[in-house]
């Protein structure tokens, strides 16, 4: 019983640490999506497929993500774009790009040769707030330990009500 | 591995999944003693914790499953124990969908229940010895079957069988060795100072 209990602690030390979930992250750099895919807790999604949306049902962009779990590709026109991963063995994960985020010197199915000084900017402003960006997305869906221990608590609870029903149960 | 995401699976998989849980879980609950039901919530919660100890595998992300030995050590009941660390993995973590959560509990605990079984069967009268070896065995097939039943529930909603199946078994291989160890260690252990545990 006492090497059951030390299992269960070490297990529980463990617990804040990283499990598994497929996560996207992408945003707009100057006419270019660029993202990653990631497991909850930060390793790399590599060689993942997956593929790019626009909102007027045009045929879909696909790629596959490299070593870093990384993607970029250019996209033609100002719209909503719904990226989306799916590895082989089931997980999924999903990711909308707003058309306001894209520059707007992208018109509809247009490129235009040389971007405008402010959108050099915005891209910029772009390239640079990304990392803060998927910092703050992987930050939030980190494991917590306060939700483990909700986790657990809850269990024991549910369980219990269940013992509490059957116990009335039997006296009645 | 069993966390699969909403989204994923087709219509009709999604209902047999519910339905085969719901089925599972009535069993259960049906031949749980009170007595017992302390037991089935701490292998739920430490199913709910093992799920956090994540392994790198290759192109995937691993994690412990411990069917096999909950299965060993509650037979039916594993059903509502791993619905519940399930509902709660997903309701808290975002592990797997709700819509899935039929599946993904089938997936878990039809191989726990088989392992219980087969542990229940070969271990009658055996050694200490031989116990943590069947419960080795049972453990590790536990966590393969589960594989391949995820990598069926993949296949009958229209996706490649084979692809998923040697990615999902291929990735667990080790967690399949880390839970036979684990499990002849721990069912090993109750044999001998506690056998009453395992009935």
């Amino acid at each position: 019983m006492r090497r059951l209990a030390a299992i269960l602690v070490l297990l529980l030390w463990a617990a804040p640490s990283q499990a598994h979930k497929l996560k996207l992250f992408a945003s707009v750099e100057g006419n270019d999506i660029v993202g990653s895919a990631y497991f909850v807790g930060g390793d790399k999604a590599a060689g993942v497929p997956g593929r790019i949306e626009g909102a007027d049902g045009s045929p879909p962009l696909a790629f596959t993500t490299g070593p870093d779990g990384g993607f970029r590709l250019g996209v033609m026109a100002r719209m909503d774009h719904t990226i989306s991963v799916e590895s082989e063995d089931g997980h999924a994960a999903r990711f909308i790009i707003r058309a306001e985020d894209l520059p707007p010197s992208l018109p509809e199915g247009k490129l235009m040769a040389a971007l405008p000084e402010t959108s050099q900017i915005e891209a910029a402003i772009a390239r640079q707030i990304r990392p803060l960006r998927e910092q703050l997305d992987a930050y939030e869906s980190r494991t917590r330990l306060h939700d483990v221990m909700g986790g657990i608590g809850m269990i024991f609870g549910l369980f219990g009500c269940w013992a509490w029903l059957q116990s009335r149960r039997r006296g009645s | 591995m069993a966390h699969i995401p909403d989204g994923v699976l087709s219509g009709p998989v999604l209902v047999a999944g519910g339905i085969l849980a719901a089925v599972g879980v009535a069993r259960g609950l049906k031949e749980l003693e009170p007595e017992r039901i302390p037991k089935v919530a701490m292998l739920s919660a430490v199913m709910f914790v093992a799920s956090l100890i994540h392994l790198p595998a290759g192109p995937a992300s691993v994690h412990l499953l411990l069917n096999g030995m909950a299965g060993i050590m509650l037979g039916w009941a594993a059903f509502p124990a791993l619905l519940a660390a399930l509902l709660l993995q997903a309701v808290l973590f975002g592990f797997g969908g709700l819509l899935v959560l039929g599946v993904n509990t089938v997936n878990m605990a039809a191989p726990a229940v088989l392992a219980g079984l087969i542990f229940r069967r070969l271990a009658k009268d055996a050694s200490t010895r031989r116990i943590a070896m069947i419960a080795a065995l049972c453990s590790g097939g536990a966590v393969l079957l589960t594989g391949v039943m995820v990598a069926g529930s993949l296949a009958a909603s229209g996706r490649e069988f084979e692809a998923a199946a040697r990615l999902v078994v291929l990735s667990h291989l080790p967690v399949m060795g880390i839970e036979a160890v684990f499990a002849s260690a721990a069912i090993g252990l109750l044999a001998r100072v506690k056998p009453e545990a395992l009935a």
